[in-house]
């Protein structure tokens, strides 16, 4: 076997560096909040004695100079020499951001380590770690003795490495069996595997129509069939990466913002083993270190507002976990919140009208280009950008934010996006006798054509959406498409970054998993398709573009959609009554449901809910089991039992999964269980459905 | 030189043969929203979606009419096929004969008593344009 060069050297240098600064930086933020731990010290004592080892073999005499210093440092509080404080740890953090950026300087194929092509560690165990620590409230000491390589300051906030790919923890990987793989490699089997299973489904095809042979009744074509179903399954898997992989970024902004603004701050993460696609949680990160920074800087107060009012130390705290075919990623602060009337008055200033905003509409405008970077934006917390690039951002990987804000409690951005970019959970409509997909994310309802909702203003038909009115177009209009005379089929509203556009279809056909296919080259660029799909029947259905399909309806020759006729099979909205103590889980659901066309009231236990069947009753009930004051099974009781209510179907949607509370729901009445762990937006409109009685 | 023979109408156009990947008969065409007139739709050839153009669209005689067949072709920038209403031959074109006036052809070939317009494929078919007119999607006008 050859030598390696003097060059391969280092670039195995560089990807072994990476690992090991990643891992450095985690030990040290840990060390903080745990400054007796000997077995830490020992931990980032060998970390830098490998460093400077490996960096002489690499011919890195700079790096292994700085790696030495670094290391007496360690070894200084390994003996008892030095103590852990928050100005130690300033230093050990500034010295490991100088070694990235040295060792990027002088690795040997004429990069830097960050242009070492994005790769994931795959490894049976993932990391799983909870983290809860605190940072010094001491202002930091600037302009202390200064060493020869170790910068003696603390580490400015906007100079730690940029959040861009999420790292895998190669130490902890290595333990569990790990190897490292190229993400272009990922990629080719993720679509080899998608040429594989569409060939696969075209040989049952085949099988039925040229040997008449049920391909359901051949035994090896149904091995087959699993076989591809869970190759699939686990090549997705390899995808994915936990969130944990970057909160150690988000945990270091953090710390050092705090310090330099003299702030006590506790970061708390939860969930960060919850796993999503690597692709989704890189396009996530930037907009998360926005959210942690804005929250240190603009959300919790200065140690002196804080005093008298609420404890000294604020928290952060984030919380990731997967819902069905989506993550949830929360970052909240117990900080100052947000004052509504100071946005209402600069949007005002911007001409935004908003006298008849609620709260929670107010709220929104912040997402806004102009006001989030007027309103909200420091150099600290912004860096140059606002809350509505974020929104964008978010958008782009197909997901949503949400905002909740109380004055002087604090705020809670929610980013809800889906597990993976692989597939494309689309509605599927039908108009002018063809099939169209719509993506879901872009989805904000769909609801009856109900003509007394219908106005027209400026031209244009407009409908009334949670108040608010919405342009309304047909869909077969919008793409130029002939029709079959007026349409009495409902309405399906779109959103794109900035707006809301309703679109007539004739029918609704049902939600699809879709693997999204670009079209040719050779084609015109068409705004309004983002695409096309194959069904395993081998059909084509074209996937919609919403942002392009608004802007093409805007365009369009101004007309009035024609009212519809009435049909006696639209009749009202049917309503959901949601309970769940959760806010998460009950705002997920609500916004599923109300998608799919259904009027949402929600309560937060099983009391609340009765009072509010009490004013009013509803078509179903959806409810959780454990809730404060009455739980599930207690609420199903009491609907059973009551006069007027006891016909009201039941759905028990909870994360207990045993037998026994299954049997126990069945028992008290409910007529449907579903469990959350396995829980899937399509199985919970279908249980809603069939309990309902409704036809697709 | 060997080429496939496309009937269009009454007409016939032709193709190089080391362009044709296969010949699809009555494809199954999905119509694609929005698109311009030269754009038939998609069909799916064995999990490739392939774009199918209206021969006579690109070459700005009118339309195709009824699809019989798709002559499937191999382009630098991926299949895409053409629309021909009679079966396509493979034929051995001889000595050109004339210059083709329609843009996008190379020149005419005689066929026993008939001529087959050769296609010029680099020109007909490039990325973003085809056919280089008539690319522009045209809006529908609304009702009103």
């Amino acid at each position: 076997m050859a030598a390696l060069t003097v060059q391969q050297i280092q670039t195995l240098f560089g990807q072994e560096a990476e690992a090991r600064l990643t891992r450095l930086n985690q030990l040290l933020l840990e060390l903080e909040g745990a400054a007796q731990d000997e077995g830490l010290i020992r931990s980032v004592f060998r970390e830098f004695h490998s460093l400077k080892g490996s960096s002489a073999v690499a011919g890195l005499d700079e790096v292994s100079l700085l790696a030495h210093e670094l290391e007496g440092l360690v070894e200084d509080l390994r003996c008892g020499r030095r103590q852990v404080t928050p100005d130690v740890i300033d230093r050990l953090l500034a010295g490991v951001d100088r070694l990235g950026v040295v060792i990027a300087g002088s690795s040997g194929d004429g990069g830097d380590v960050g242009t070492v092509p994005p790769r994931i560690v795959i490894t049976e165990a993932a990391p799983h770690r909870e983290a809860h620590s605190t940072v010094g409230v001491t202002s930091p000491q600037r302009g202390g003795p200064a060493r020869s390589l170790i910068p003696a300051t603390p580490p400015v906030p906007t100079r730690h490495p940029p959040l861009g790919t999420p790292r895998a923890d190669a130490t902890d990987a290595a333990a569990g069996g790990a190897v490292m793989v190229q993400m272009e490699r990922l990629d080719e089997l993720v679509g080899l595997l998608g040429e594989a299973a569409a060939a696969h489904l075209r040989v049952g095809r085949m099988l039925k129509d040229r040997f008449g042979v049920d391909p359901a009744s051949c035994a090896e074509f149904n091995e087959l069939s699993r076989s591809v179903n869970v190759l699939q399954d686990r090549v997705m898997r390899t995808r994915m990466v936990p969130v944990g992989t970057i909160t150690d970024q988000l945990h270091r902004a953090v710390r050092d913002i705090a310090r330099t603004q003299g702030k006590d701050i506790r970061w708390q993460v939860e969930g960060s083993d919850t796993e999503m696609d690597r692709g989704v949680l890189n396009q996530l990160s930037d907009s998360l270190l926005h959210l942690v920074r804005n929250a240190v800087d603009h959300g919790i107060e200065s140690p002196d507002e804080r005093a008298g009012n609420k404890a000294a130390q604020g928290t952060i705290r984030l919380h990731a976990r997967q819902l069905g075919s989506e993550v949830i990623i929360a970052v909240s602060d117990d900080g100052r919140g947000i004052n509504t009337q100071l946005v209402r008055e600069r949007a005002t200033r911007l001409g935004i009208d908003t006298a008849d905003l609620s709260g929670d509409e107010t709220l929104q405008l912040i997402f806004r280009s102009g006001l989030s970077t007027t309103a909200f934006v420091t150099d600290v917390s912004g860096r140059g950008v606002g809350l509505d690039v974020v929104k964008t951002n978010i958008e782009a990987a197909r997901g949503r934010i949400e905002i909740h804000s109380e004055l002087g409690s604090g705020t809670e951005f929610r980013i809800v996006v889906p597990i993976t970019l692989a597939v494309l959970r689309c509605l599927v409509v039908e108009a002018g006798g063809h099939r169209f997909a719509l993506p879901f994310h872009r989805v904000v309802l769909s609801q009856a054509h109900d003509p007394s909702r219908v106005t027209e203003a400026d031209g244009r038909a407009m409908v009334w959406v949670d108040d608010q009115p919405v342009t309304v177009s047909t869909l077969v209009h919008t793409l130029g498409i002939s029709d079959n005379g007026p349409s009495v089929g409902p309405i399906v509203v779109l959103t794109d970054t900035a707006r809301r556009h309703a679109f007539q279809v004739d029918r609704l056909v049902g939600q699809r998993d879709v693997v999204l296919k670009g079209l040719s080259r050779l084609l015109p660029h068409l705004p309004a398709v983002a695409g096309a799909s194959i069904e395993p029947d081998g059909s084509i259905f074209v996937v919609l573009d919403p942002p392009g399909l608004i802007g093409r309806a805007r365009q369009l020759k101004r007309a009035i959609v024609p009212p519809p006729r009435p049909d006696s099979r639209h009749g009202p909205r049917r309503r959901i009554l949601v309970v769940d103590d959760a806010l998460t889980v009950r705002e997920l659901q609500r916004s599923i449901l109300q998608r799919a066309g259904f009027d949402v009231r929600v309560a937060i236990d099983g009391l609340q809910a009765l009072s509010k069947l009490a004013d009013e009753p509803v078509d179903l009930v959806l409810t959780d089991i454990e809730m404060p004051n009455m739980d599930g099974f207690a609420l199903t009781t009491a609907i059973r039992a009551h006069s007027t209510l006891s016909n009201i179907p039941v759905l028990i949607l909870s994360s207990r999964s045993s037998e026994a509370d299954r049997q126990r729901g069945l028992d008290v009445g409910a007529d449907g269980y579903i469990i959350k762990s396995g829980f899937d937006e399509s199985d919970l409109l279908a249980a809603v459905n069939r309990l309902l009685g409704a036809t697709a | 030189m060997e080429a496939v023979l496309l009937p269009v109408g009454a007409e016939v156009y032709a193709v190089p043969m080391e362009s044709v990947r296969e010949v699809v008969a009555d494809p199954l065409i999905t119509t694609l929203a929005t698109a311009p007139r030269l754009v038939l739709g998609l069909f799916n050839l064995r999990g490739q979606i392939v774009p199918l153009f209206d021969t006579a669209a690109l070459l700005g005689i009118g339309a195709v009419g009824a699809v019989n067949f798709a002559v499937v072709l191999q382009t630098p920038h991926g299949l895409a096929a053409l629309a021909a209403t009679g079966l396509p031959q493979r034929v051995l074109l001889e000595t050109m004969t004339g210059v083709s006036e329609l843009p996008g052809t190379i020149g005419a070939y005689r066929l026993g008593r008939r001529v087959a317009v050769l296609l010029d494929l680099a020109a007909l078919l490039t990325p973003g344009s085809p056919g280089g007119r008539d690319r522009d999607v045209a809006l529908p006008e609304g009702p009103g």
